[in-house]
């Protein structure tokens, strides 16, 4: 058949929903049920960092419900997700081992970036526009219950991506005792956020110029921007024009003019309050509310991977560019990185056979080496250890925290000593796989980055041939390339261990 | 649009004096001798149980009303009390008329016929009394309960609606030495039969004669000791409904709410009692039921005339009854082909009873074995007994299909039958939804997903009649079948938002109520008079059962008044005046009262040339609008749309059943002199039949028939 039914479900912190979407090569993906059950999840979790019972049977009734009707439509394949509120609980994992027991239905915890990269996809999802737009500087502000992510975009790239903990629900919640006692509910929201926001507009923004900004997250599009079409975009007299309207007004009546409920309603103000003030900082001339959900990310992820679709728009080249501009931000070497890249790449790519990995690991290497030797703006002396914890520390696009957690000790083990698993106890809580995954990664890192030790680029080129067990890397480099050589030895046995293969170095022969 | 103006309370009629008016012109089909003598029993029956349930819900609720201390006067300006003084008017002339139909037409005509009805048992011959002693004595004697009130036994509990026999027995009191009176009464049972066939006196004659003839015959051997002085039938209805009638306006149901302790339980509102029964015994049942003048109906005859539908079913007598319709096979259908693959091939429209139900029953029958269907969904308000579509739905379940039922509980009438299937789709594996709280499901909608080929495919039926295959042999009622994809995702968040998850963003097709239709409507309407204004041709046609939402009307006055031409076919009530000058000259109201129960609910827009065509669940009724969740789709289907027009406009040319609303709010059929006798339900009839016919025809032609090619003509050649 040449269609594929697939479920995408999404626990959020105020409402628990799920898509259902048909791919085929033919027509993409279409939209079959779109079904949602307002659920404020986040609200208790906010506040005591747990799910009380009541909650969790209201949510596992719903999944229940859910499962039955992706069998209605013959769903083959779904992913549920479960966002800010499950990541701030302080047990979600018997949480979900319980949802799955109850339920059949396995849920996982999207981290912050990989919930915001999903977020951006579904943007890309209605291609045209978002094409469009992103070639000028473009920001995505994705406001949610917990806290909210803004990305910047120039020259058809994403070059910085930043999560606030400022989520509309967030505000509501420690607000809420003071709006009893304060007329201006708005100046008072202003305040409470603004440390936030002057520090993003310093550390972040700087000067980038701004014109458009995207306002993400169906909360919007169900409230104050309902009915407004797709492609209508809004000018910020008009949006000014609604903020008047709006702010001032008390929950009822918003409650009652928007027909929803009055604890929904109450996150109107926080979350108009919020994207007033990013508005201001850029003096952004427009605003678009494309009205797309977690969901249609989801679903468009799954329909890339699975080769439904075929996006015009490049997302890993959004990771790299936002991986590269971490490291400058800590001042890497670029020239070393780029030599080391190309090592790295074509050691991977020559043997593909012997370590099994794909595209997504091949990302994950580039990352690596891209930000290997970051800890250095930190301390000379103890690289490897600061390198880990900045990794570990910033937030990159697009990557769970798994991955980034692989990367971050693949570069640990580039200048430590590998530490193996049986003895393995550094807290990270790394799994089986990842572990051979940190290996994998941290032998080819290990060897390439020894190739330019000197950070002279001496390697012009490597050739790499797999010949059964043999690997032979065939360097090209008219220097002298004896210290790169000499220190290789214990790089070489490592790599060696790992891949149980024999490496076989030797200088291209010159005409 | 400013529709205030027209929201003043003399424009309106008050509904339940409109409804009185609706039994009334059911009534004149008793009268119409026209009509087969048979049928007008039916029609006579069908206004005793109408009335019955008037007084069970409307009146009950006013009773209420007046009981909470409830004032607000109705949209036509009359407050709770003046309603029921004036409805106690109009249902004594209703009763009077229908015993006189009853006394002075059918009886004679009946015995014309052939058929003795025996109204008092002294009129029995020696050997019919023989028969009925015997029967009393071998068949009621043993169930009838006798009970008597004296200083030791209270008042005994008379049921809701049952029949009963009082009489008064003369007893020696031995103190005073003298005879006294005492109460008694008697049950006439429900068990048995009320029209009992007896022995005929002539030949080629039945006789019947009713049950409680026979227990009055009889009754001194209930009280053997004592002597009866006298016994007559009476009968009450309680104001004994628990819940409260959804029409009500919101404030009141709070009103009554608060007031529930307030409220009588059980307080008799209607007693009827034979005319001739003696004023001692009167008086006494006038106390015990604590009932005031108003509410007492002295009966000319039998009580009860709902009997009268057991006379029907009498054997033989078939000359004067209608030959029973067979409904036409659906010209699309009449083949070996999927049914999947005829919506495929494009819309299918259906009206019954002229068209047969069977291809809706077989839509769940098919998508219950077919190996591409996934699930099944299907609101279910009133279902027949043994009903095909729910052993169809079990079936699917039993099959792995996802099968999903909204069943509506609180459908009048029907409450302990739905439990029951409900509980019987719940066992065989179907996901039973009871709806929204506070909102009756009054949708109908079924909705098959199937995987296909080119991936998933849904298709959907919708109607404006219920699931049941009984009573679409007697409502007319429209639907289609579809597998248009806004349709079907439209079907899908219907289902979403019965099972109580947020409704959709937005509605492709389908207009859904309570949230949506009215202003929907409303703009409809005004659409219609924007374009009156600017001079362009303007034109509403709606037919449905009930009129009586007031913004709706008064809407409606004011497109009228722009000069928007409206012709309205309303069954049952109708708050609307025709002819207020200035308001209303340009609205035209029919009511089609004929074999079968007019149901469907069509809305037609003329759009400046553009029409549009509704149909759908919903009257134009407050609780339609606004308490109760109803689809109305669009038909856009060019050829549905002209066989929907088609509808319309025969039974706007009806002159035979249609009642024409006059200004002075009485109905009156119209003058047939030099006009086209027209009888809409039986054009329908004659249509369906014809072109199921001529389909069969064709299909015969086309597929035994081989046409030899003609060489082509040489246009030259023939100059």
């Amino acid at each position: 058949m040449a269609a594929t039914v697939f479920a995408a479900i999404d626990i959020g912190s105020y409402e628990v929903s799920m898509k259902i979407f048909e791919f085929s090569k033919k027509v993409g993906f279409r939209e079959l049920n779109y079904v949602r059950y307002r659920l404020e999840i986040g609200k208790g979790v906010y506040s005591s960092r747990r799910l009380d019972h009541e909650m969790v049977d209201a949510i596992c009734m719903i999944l229940k419900d859910f499962s039955r009707m992706m069998q209605e439509f013959g769903v083959e394949g779904y992913r549920a997700c479960a966002t800010s509120a499950f990541r701030e609980m302080v047990n979600p994992v018997i949480i979900i081992e319980q949802i799955y027991q109850r339920t059949g239905i396995r849920v996982e915890i999207l981290s912050n970036a990989e919930q915001h990269f999903l977020g951006y996809k579904s943007i890309a999802a209605i291609e045209a526009g978002f094409k469009k737009m992103i070639q000028k500087g473009t920001a995505i502000l994705d406001i949610g219950g917990g806290s909210l992510q803004v990305s910047l975009f120039d020259k058809d790239a994403l070059v910085s991506t930043q999560s606030l903990k400022i989520g509309s629900m967030r505000i509501r919640e420690r607000l809420r005792e003071l709006e009893k006692t304060n007329n201006h509910y708005d100046q008072l929201i202003l305040e409470f956020i603004r440390n936030d926001l002057t520090a993003f507009q310093r550390l972040y923004l700087k000067d980038r110029d701004i014109k458009n900004i995207i306002l993400m997250g169906d909360f919007l599009s169900d409230t104050i921007f309902r009915g407004e079409r797709e492609e209508h975009i809004v000018t910020m007299e008009e949006f000014m024009k609604r903020y008047e309207d709006t702010v001032y007004k008390t929950e009822q009546t918003l409650a009652s003019e928007m027909d929803i409920d009055q604890e929904f309603a109450s996150l109107v103000v926080p979350t108009m309050v919020i994207c007033k003030s990013f508005l201001d900082i850029f003096q952004a001339e427009s605003v678009w509310v494309p009205g797309v959900s977690l969901l249609d990310g989801i679903a468009y992820d799954y329909g890339e991977k699975k080769k439904f679709i075929k996006s015009a728009h490049n997302f890993e080249n959004d990771i790299l560019v936002a991986s590269r501009n971490i490291g400058k931000r800590y001042s890497s070497g670029k020239n070393h990185i780029q030599g080391t890249t190309k090592l790295a790449l074509a050691i991977f790519d020559s043997m593909k056979k012997v370590h099994g990995m794909g595209a997504r690991e091949r990302l994950l290497l580039q990352i690596a080496v891209q930000l290997h030797d970051c800890g250095k703006y930190i301390s000379m002396a103890d690289v490897a250890e600061c390198s880990y914890r900045i990794i570990m520390a910033t937030e990159i696009i697009g990557l769970s925290t798994e991955e980034r957690q692989v990367i971050a000790s693949a570069v640990r083990y580039n200048t430590t000593e590998f530490v193996y698993y049986e003895n393995f106890d550094d807290g990270a809580g790394l799994d089986r796989e990842r572990y051979l995954l940190v290996a994998k990664l941290t032998a080819i890192l290990r060897l390439a980055n020894a190739m330019d030790r000197s950070h002279y680029q001496k390697v012009q080129g490597l050739r790499a041939v797999l010949k059964d067990r043999e690997l032979h890397l065939i360097i090209d480099s008219e220097r002298d390339i004896s210290l790169e050589l000499g220190l290789l030895k214990d790089k070489v046995d490592f790599f060696e261990e790992v891949f149980g293969i024999h490496l076989v170095l030797r200088r291209k022969r010159t005409a | 649009m400013d529709i205030k103006t027209f929201e003043k309370s003399e424009y309106f009629v008050n509904r339940e004096l409109s409804w009185l008016k609706f039994n009334e012109r059911v009534l004149s089909e008793a009268r119409d001798k026209n009509l087969p003598l048979f049928e007008r029993l039916k029609f006579l029956s069908i206004t005793a149980s109408n009335l019955d349930e008037f007084f069970m819900v409307r009146v009950a609720s006013l009773k209420d009303q007046v009981h909470a201390g409830y004032e607000k006067p109705d949209i036509a300006g009359m407050t709770p009390r003046e309603q029921l003084r004036e409805i106690s008017a109009q249902t004594h002339d209703l009763v009077r008329q229908q015993y006189s139909t009853y006394n002075r037409s059918l009886v004679p005509a009946l015995e014309k016929a052939g058929l003795h009805m025996i109204t008092e048992h002294e009129d029995l011959s020696e050997k019919q009394k023989e028969f009925v002693d015997r029967y009393f004595e071998d068949n009621v004697y043993p169930v009838l309960t006798p009970m008597a009130m004296d200083s030791s036994r209270p008042f005994p509990l008379i049921r809701n609606k049952t029949l009963n026999i009082g009489a008064l027995i003369a007893k020696k009191d031995k103190k005073k030495g003298k005879e006294v009176l005492e109460f008694a009464t008697v049950q006439v049972p429900s068990v048995l039969p009320r029209v009992i066939e007896i022995p005929s006196e002539k030949a080629d004659t039945k006789a019947v004669i009713l049950l409680e003839e026979v227990i009055e015959r009889n009754i001194g051997k209930l009280f053997l000791s004592n002597d009866v002085v006298c016994a007559h039938p009476y009968r009450i209805m309680r104001n004994a409904d628990l819940t409260i009638d959804e029409d009500e306006a919101e404030d009141l149901l709070v009103e009554i709410q608060k007031q529930l302790k307030k409220r009588q339980w059980g307080e008799v509102i209607r007693l009827e009692a034979e005319e001739k029964m003696d004023k001692r015994l009167l008086k006494i049942l006038k106390t015990e039921f604590d009932i005031k003048n108003e509410d007492i109906f002295n009966i000319q005859g039998p009580l009860d005339l709902t009997m009268l539908m057991k006379v029907y079913g009498l054997d033989g007598f078939d000359q004067y009854k209608a030959k029973k319709y067979i409904p036409a096979p659906v010209p699309e259908f009449q083949n070996d082909k999927n049914i999947f693959d005829v919506i495929r091939e494009g819309d299918v429209f259906l009206h019954h009873p002229y068209m047969s139900f069977d291809p809706v029953v077989n839509f769940v029958r098919q998508a219950a074995k077919d190996p591409g269907v996934l699930a099944i969904k299907q609101t279910l308000y009133r279902v027949s007994g043994n009903s095909p579509i729910i052993a169809a739905l079990a079936q699917a379940a039993e099959n792995g299909k996802q099968v999903s039922v909204l069943v509506e509980l609180k459908a009048r009438f029907d409450e302990e039958n739905n439990i029951v299937w409900a509980k019987m789709l719940e066992k065989a594996g179907c996901h039973v939804i009871y709806g929204l709280v506070g909102l009756k499901t009054h949708s109908k909608i079924t909705l098959v997903v199937r995987r296909e080929e080119t991936g998933i495919r849904r298709y959907v039926h919708l109607a404006t009649g219920n699931y049941n295959d009984s009573t679409a042999k007697l409502y007319t009622d429209c639907g289609i079948f579809t597998c248009d994809e806004r349709y079907g995702e439209d079907a899908t968040a219907v289902f979403n938002m019965l099972s109580g998850y947020s409704e959709p963003k937005r509605w492709n097709r389908l207009i859904v109520a309570p949230i949506w239709m009215k202003n929907r409507f409303l703009e409809l309407i005004d659409r219609e008079a924007e374009n009156a204004k600017k001079g362009i041709p303007a034109h509403i046609m709606a037919k449905m059962n009930s009129l009586c939402d007031p913004v709706i009307m008064a809407a409606l006055y004011y497109a009228s008044s722009c000069g928007v031409k409206i012709d309205l076919v309303v069954r049952g009530i109708c708050c609307i005046k025709v002819g207020i000058p200035g308001v209303s000259e340009n609205i035209h109201v029919r009511s089609i009262v004929g074999d079968f129960l007019e149901h469907s609910r069509i809305f037609y827009f003329f759009n400046g040339g553009m029409e549009e065509v509704y149909m759908g669940s919903a009257d134009w009724m407050p609780r339609n609008l606004d308490r109760r969740v109803e689809i109305v789709f669009p038909v856009e289907d060019e050829k549905i749309k002209k066989q929907v027009i088609h509808v319309l406009d025969v039974e706007l040319r009806d002159t035979l059943k249609a009642h024409i609303l006059q200004p002075d709010g009485t109905y009156e059929k119209q003058d047939k002199r030099g006009k086209i006798l027209l009888n809409s339900q039986m054009e329908f009839c004659r249509e369906a039949q014809e072109a199921a016919k001529k389909n069969k025809k064709d299909q015969k032609e086309h597929s035994r028939v081989f046409i030899p090619a003609e060489p082509a003509e040489d246009p030259e050649a023939t100059e």
